[in-house]
């Protein structure tokens, strides 16, 4: 048995890094826009419907194999959330860029209200289970390290959030394509007259930030058996927070705030009692602010890191 | 001509559901009767309540091939308040300008509650055949009648099948934080408390964010012998699946909000040592035969646990609708306060407050992928 403490830590751990898989694509957005995506929360819930909607037609098609269903159902969530993603960028923001600041921002409340209930009308108003067939190897494993217990799904998703942030980071700091976002987020005039082709730059932007709520989509309808249109919602909110917190604009500091959030839900669960998880994280939010109102790491990609 | 029809467009949509809208009020008024039928049809708890009122619509075509009601075909308005309390009074109010003589709904106890207060000035009969929080009947609303138990019942119901029962001294409860799901948890708390046993853990959470695995840490570390969840299936499932996840295995009990296939299904196979209190099993009665048959015929579905509920509701409203000869609420209501009536769930009375006299709360487990009665104890 392990002890509470280390339970509870190791839940918060990986709820934290579900955020984060959410916080980047809300950070890379703002990093080269300066404009939050409100509607990343639905790309999310998208990828999570997509990857279940796969999986059935290939168990159709050629059987049950785990494995393949499995990786070949998150490609698919990843391709469709990406073609959403790359939609709403075409639609209903490439033509705001130049729009007064609240008008790209209003735009994504639009589309984020137009995609949840376009999933509601269309697909299911109702929660639908993750097919537990191809979970419950990843969730009944254990590995135990003395008092710490993760499941294999715990690990999968720790271990997927860490890589991803580690490619994130190399690609924009290590990577002709990296100079060019980085040129598109510090000026855009500047960039396209250097021959930078912005217009691609940032849809390629949105099309790596959906992919990646995809992933977080399909680990999260995994880690907790259910998905419903509203689900990307409430995270979409927390991951919003979490990038707030770590810095706007900052990959590692996404990471951090994500982290820094989910920890601080499961210890005050394990302290208060979970009544009291959504008043200490904002409260928290309110006092990094107030002491560093950039965040902990600063932000936007370009300036700082 | 682009921007004339800019223009010309919109004005013609308004123009239409003026149309529209006057059809639907003037058609009406006096060559049928109108019953609202409430409920939550979409979200989490769509499917339970979408059964629900598919079992009253049931009733209504029953009573309509006979001829409707003191002569006149009965009109269902269906409405979905989506088991959101805001949307629930807009709902009521909805039904009340449309002319609706009375109301079969809400399902969830925090929709029930507003909307009764509109019912009840508006004069209107409202029987909720789902809603169990105890506040709907207690404030003395002369129109609010219930056709289920009551959630004080309820509770009492597990927290006796909890610590006589299984001989438990030790629970966590965790609540939806709903008017339901709160009031629920804090009856089955006071009733275990007062029977010696211990509640080591009471916590409110989100049911939106399906994650629980903290309050499951913090329940087995506290010592909890079984776990309570005061709430609707949405929830539940997965509450439960994480906790044996967690290797919690104790007792899981929750209340008639898990009492869904939907529930199971959620569960699965870890569906061990699953129980939820409901009212008793009716499918298998003969009574009921007629009302499945006629259910699957038109939803090409199974019944859900609150179809009979609703068909009850209908058949006994539409009864004291006719006994009454009038659709006046203060009359309707005398008859249904006055007398007992028949249904599938037996002979029901109502009391001064529009509660059943008697409630009938058993303890259900899941079973070979379905939920059953618990067979009880020797």
């Amino acid at each position: 048995m392990s002890s509470t403490l280390t339970d509870i830590l190791v839940g918060g751990i990986s709820r934290g890094a579900m955020y984060a898989l959410v916080a980047l694509g809300y950070t890379m957005v703002y990093g080269v826009l300066g404009m939050i995506n409100f509607a990343h929360g639905e790309i999310f819930m998208i990828g999570m419907f997509s990857c279940v909607f796969a999986m059935g037609v290939f168990s159709l098609a050629w059987g049950n194999l785990i494995v393949l269903n499995l990786t070949l159902g998150i490609v698919v969530a990843m391709i469709i959330s990406a073609g959403y993603g790359y939609a709403n960028e075409r639609i209903a923001y490439r033509r705001l860029r130049k729009a007064h600041v609240l008008a790209p921002l209003t735009s994504a409340i639009g589309i984020s209200t137009f995609l949840q209930y376009f999933i509601f009308l269309t697909v299911s108003r109702d929660a639908v289970n993750f097919p537990r067939f191809y979970s419950d190897y990843l969730t009944n494993h254990h590995l135990k390290l003395g008092p710490v217990d993760f499941s294999y799904l715990q690990i999968m998703i720790l271990g997927l959030t860490f890589v991803i942030m580690c490619a994130l980071f190399y690609l924009i700091n290590h990577t002709r394509l990296g100079i060019a976002l980085r040129a598109t987020a510090q000026d855009q005039l500047m960039a396209s007259l250097v021959g930078v082709p912005v217009n691609k730059i940032i849809a390629f932007t949105f099309i790596l930030g959906s992919a990646l709520a995809a992933i977080a989509g399909v680990m999260y309808s995994m880690y907790n058996d259910t998905l419903i249109f509203n689900s990307g919602y409430r995270i979409g909110l927390k991951a919003f927070t979490a990038a707030i917190l770590g810095g706007i604009g900052n990959v590692p500091g996404a990471v951090l705030g994500a982290l820094i959030i989910g920890l601080t839900e499961a210890l005050t669960t394990y302290g208060f009692g979970s009544e009291w998880d959504d008043v200490s994280t904002f409260a928290m939010l309110m006092l990094v602010l107030l002491l560093r109102p950039r965040g902990l790491l600063g932000e936007r990609v370009a300036n700082k890191v | 001509m682009r921007k004339l029809l800019l223009y010309l467009l919109p004005a013609l949509v308004i123009a239409a559901s003026f149309v529209v809208a006057g059809c639907g009020k003037g058609g009406g008024d006096s060559k049928s009767i109108k019953i609202g039928l409430a409920g939550v049809l979409t979200g989490g708890d769509g499917q339970i309540g979408a059964s629900m009122l598919n079992g009253s619509q049931i009733a209504i075509d029953e009573w309509n091939a006979k001829g409707g009601v003191l002569g006149k075909p009965i009109e269902p308005v269906v409405i979905n308040d989506e088991g959101d309390p805001q949307k629930a009074v807009t709902a009521a109010q909805t039904l009340i300008d449309d002319g609706v003589v009375a109301v079969i709904g809400h399902f969830n106890s925090g929709c029930t509650i507003p909307a009764s207060n509109l019912y009840n000035d508006a004069k209107i009969v409202e029987i909720s055949p789902g809603s169990t929080n105890p506040t709907y009947t207690d404030r003395g609303l002369p129109y609010a009648f219930r056709i289920c138990g009551r959630d004080d019942q309820q509770g009492a119901v597990i927290a006796k099948f909890l610590r006589g029962q299984q001989k438990i001294a030790k629970i966590a409860i965790l609540n939806d934080k709903t008017t339901y799901g709160a009031g629920l948890a804090k009856v089955v708390a006071d009733n275990f408390t007062a029977q010696g046993g211990q509640v080591v853990a009471s916590q409110g959470v989100d049911a939106n964010d399906l994650d629980f695995r903290a309050d499951i840490s913090v329940a087995q570390g506290a010592g909890a012998q079984a776990l309570v969840w005061g709430g609707m299936y949405k929830g539940g499932g997965p509450l439960c699946v994480q906790m044996r996840e967690a290797g919690l295995n104790v007792p899981f009990v929750s209340d008639d909000g898990c009492q869904d296939q939907k529930f199971v299904d959620t569960v699965g196979n870890n569906a061990k040592d699953v129980y939820v209190s409901f009212g008793k099993d009716y499918t298998s009665t003969p009574a009921a035969q007629a009302f499945i048959q006629a259910y699957k015929a038109k939803y090409k579905s199974d019944v859900g646990s609150y179809s009979i509920y609703g068909y009850d509701a209908a058949q006994v409203l539409l009864t004291a609708i006719q006994k009454a000869g009038t659709t006046d609420a203060e009359k309707v209501a005398a008859v249904l306060k006055g007398q007992p009536f028949d249904t599938i769930q037996g002979q029901i009375e109502f009391d001064s407050k529009g509660d059943l006299k008697v409630a009938d709360y058993v303890i259900w487990t899941v079973k070979d992928g379905k939920l059953q009665e618990l067979a009880p104890a020797p």
